[in-house]
């Protein structure tokens, strides 16, 4: 039973995580390398919060949220709509997304040491399990990260669906030409979506530590699941992201688990490649599932779209 | 002592991304495949020295002992003093680990990007970078395979030279390998096979109208490529004379592969050598003067963070302002039989 509350926790944070990389990549069309270090910038965004002021980490998902939304945004306009305006090749932009990666994990490497030496507590490794109480039988973690995620889609939902913004967010991100001529900034969808994909990223992040130990360089490791969420979900799609989401997270979990029982337990080192053979089997029997499977187009930007 | 020593360190540097950073350029720069799993072949380069060379030469010796990274160790010490009685064996087992560390490359590059029959360039980047991910931490934990964290012993194959002239001796052989490599990528590249790749890049459906497979020219490119940089990673492995997992991190086989190649110009093997030449010069001088500008600075922390800051940025300024690089790519210029073909056409419709 713990085993399944620890994968549904996984699996929540892998969506909220898949659903921001599809988000960008709807609207942006660049796949974000650096989305895992982003949620590990919220991951230490509770941190100091917890060892500074003492604020528990549930209660800093609100900050978690607004500056990974500000540092989403900021990664947008410094470094990829000037490339985009210079019409830029996807893989150029892609090549950029890897160096604001290696960006953060530097920057999150010299907070966490400085961290430590302002705190005098050891922060190069963390973890918030011990922070964690029970809440009606239920681990909190489990309730909070499944809340989160709940409130999250029925925001989207509310959103998308039933305000003129959400017509217009879906009128570009399914065709970005059209909804530009019918009056739509196509601009500020791109903003929206950098804003919502680095949010969810940190909000992940922050709950993420309630799982697995932290240091800066995590994040190079969980964009593996990540992309292999999203790949699985098709990319193309928001819905998609969730299912995917559930997929990897539930099948890294609990196959490495049942694995665990006749192999022993250091086979759950190898969840990553639980992730990267399921990624393969999709991409192999459904590439349909994948949203627009055009084989190896070289895509840039025209102007049309861009500006 | 101090200045050889930083000199040695840019010569050795150098060498090797140079090697890697020309098997980029011959698949990124030339092909234009977009390959993110760079790492990948380099740790191979690794396993076939610590991992398959280590086994032949405990199986070849008899040596007995628990585990790769125990057996290793005496394996080495045996070795080392063979080597130094007999300087042709220690020549021997580094052309062998060469010639192991191209063949496994080739064959994981050849695998490696079967992905790519099916598959988008952004979707090929992320599957790439995924499988390298994957088994750089497969390699990390594994502690059977190459010792893990905790790494292996490898011989020194210029045990034969005398201690305090290793260093020069590695650089010098580095050096060697790196500049038969150029020569070779260069002769590959300006020869038609080379146009053919740099037509792959512009234009797909060109080649294939020409009836190329496009996915056989993939599978030859990558292999090629990553043959060549499985070289660089074997030689680190020997000069090093250990192998830790933990050192083929994506950031430095990878990312800075790709950073010099960008920085000196792609699809030129000139520029590549020019911006892994900058490149190492910075990278070598950070590295050694870690701990001095650690202290001047006051800095709280590791001075490792400022590097990756450093060069993400320098790599985004390049891609905005110099996407082109330091020198940029020339039009592919005429060969012998085309100017021949050329002038007889000219002779022709003058004489009419």
């Amino acid at each position: 039973m713990a085993v399944l509350e620890g994968a549904v926790v996984y699996s929540n944070l892998i969506v909220l995580l898949a659903i921001g990389l599809t988000i960008t990549y709807i609207t942006t069309g660049v796949p974000n390398f650096a989305q895992g270090s982003m949620a590990i910038f919220g991951s230490f965004i509770s941190l100091s919060l917890w060892l500074l002021f003492n604020i528990h980490p549930y209660y800093s998902l609100p900050v978690s949220f607004i500056l990974g939304g500000g540092l989403g945004i900021a990664i947008y306009t410094l470094v990829l709509k000037p490339m985009i305006r210079k019409e830029a090749m996807v893989v150029t932009l892609m090549i950029a997304t890897l160096a604001v990666d290696l960006i953060l994990l530097g920057f999150l490497g010299a907070y966490s040491d400085t961290l430590a030496e302002l705190t005098g507590k050891g922060t190069k490794k963390f973890i918030f399990t011990p922070l964690d109480f029970k809440l009606g039988g239920l681990d909190a973690i489990l309730v909070v990260s499944s809340a989160v995620i709940l409130l999250i889609l029925f925001a989207l939902f509310l959103l998308l669906y039933k305000t003129k913004f959400g017509i217009a967010l879906r009128a570009s991100m399914e065709n970005p030409a059209l909804a530009e001529i019918m009056g739509v900034n196509v601009e500020y969808t791109r903003l929206f979506s950098w804003f919502l994909s680095g949010s969810l990223a940190a909000v992940a992040g922050s709950l993420l530590p309630f799982r697995q130990e932290i240091v800066p360089a995590t994040g190079a490791i969980i964009i593996v699941s990540i992309f292999a969420a999203s790949i699985v979900g098709g990319l193309g799609s928001i819905y998609g992201a969730l299912i995917g989401g559930y997929i990897i997270g539930m099948s890294e979990s609990l196959i490495t688990f049942y694995l665990s029982k006749p192999l022993g337990p250091s086979i759950l080192l190898y969840s990553k490649v639980v992730s990267l053979i399921v990624l393969i089997i999709a991409l192999i029997v459904s590439p349909k599932g994948i949203a627009g499977l055009e084989i190896w187009r070289k895509r840039t930007w025209r102007r049309s779209i861009s500006s | 002592m101090a200045q050889e020593y930083l000199l040695l360190n840019i010569i050795l540097w150098f060498s090797i991304y140079l090697i890697v950073a020309l098997s980029l350029n011959i698949e990124y720069g030339y092909a234009g495949i977009p390959n993110f799993g760079r790492a990948l072949a380099v740790l191979i380069g690794a396993i076939a020295v610590g991992g398959v060379v280590n086994r032949i030469l405990i199986l070849l010796l008899g040596i007995e002992g628990r585990g790769i990274i125990e057996t290793s160790g005496t394996l080495k010490s045996t070795v080392n003093a063979m080597i130094s009685q007999n300087p042709l064996l220690g020549l021997g087992i580094l052309v062998l680990c060469l010639l192991i560390a191209a063949l496994m490359g080739a064959v994981t590059g050849a695998l490696f990007i079967l992905p790519s029959a099916k598959l988008r360039q952004d979707y090929l980047a992320i599957t790439l970078l995924a499988i390298s991910e994957v088994l750089f931490l497969v390699s990390n934990y594994n502690t059977s395979i190459i010792g893990g964290y905790y790494g292996v012993s490898i011989p020194d194959v210029l045990a034969f030279v005398p201690g305090e002239r290793r260093f020069l001796a590695f650089a010098l052989l580095g050096v060697g390998i790196a500049l038969l490599v150029y020569l070779f990528v260069e002769r590959l590249l300006t020869s038609p096979y080379g146009r053919l790749l740099k037509a792959m890049r512009e234009n797909e459906d060109v080649v294939k109208a020409f009836g190329k497979n496009i996915l056989v020219l993939r599978i030859k490119t990558v292999a090629l490529g990553s043959a060549i940089a499985a070289l660089a990673g074997a030689f680190y492995s020997l000069y090093s004379v250990n192998v830790i997992a933990s050192t083929f991190f994506r950031v430095d086989w990878t990312f800075f592969p790709f950073l010099m190649l960008l920085l000196g110009g792609m699809g030129n093997n000139r520029g590549v050598v020019l911006g892994v030449f900058s490149f190492v010069i910075v990278k070598v001088l950070l590295i050694v003067y870690k701990f001095e500008i650690k202290s001047t600075l006051h800095l709280p922390f590791e001075a490792t963070w400022l590097e990756y800051i450093l060069f993400g940025v320098l790599m985004l300024l390049i891609l905005y302002y110099k996407p082109d690089g330091l020198i940029k790519e020339k039009p592919v210029t005429m060969t012998p039989p085309i100017k021949h073909a050329l002038k007889q056409k000219a002779k022709e419709t003058s004489g009419r």
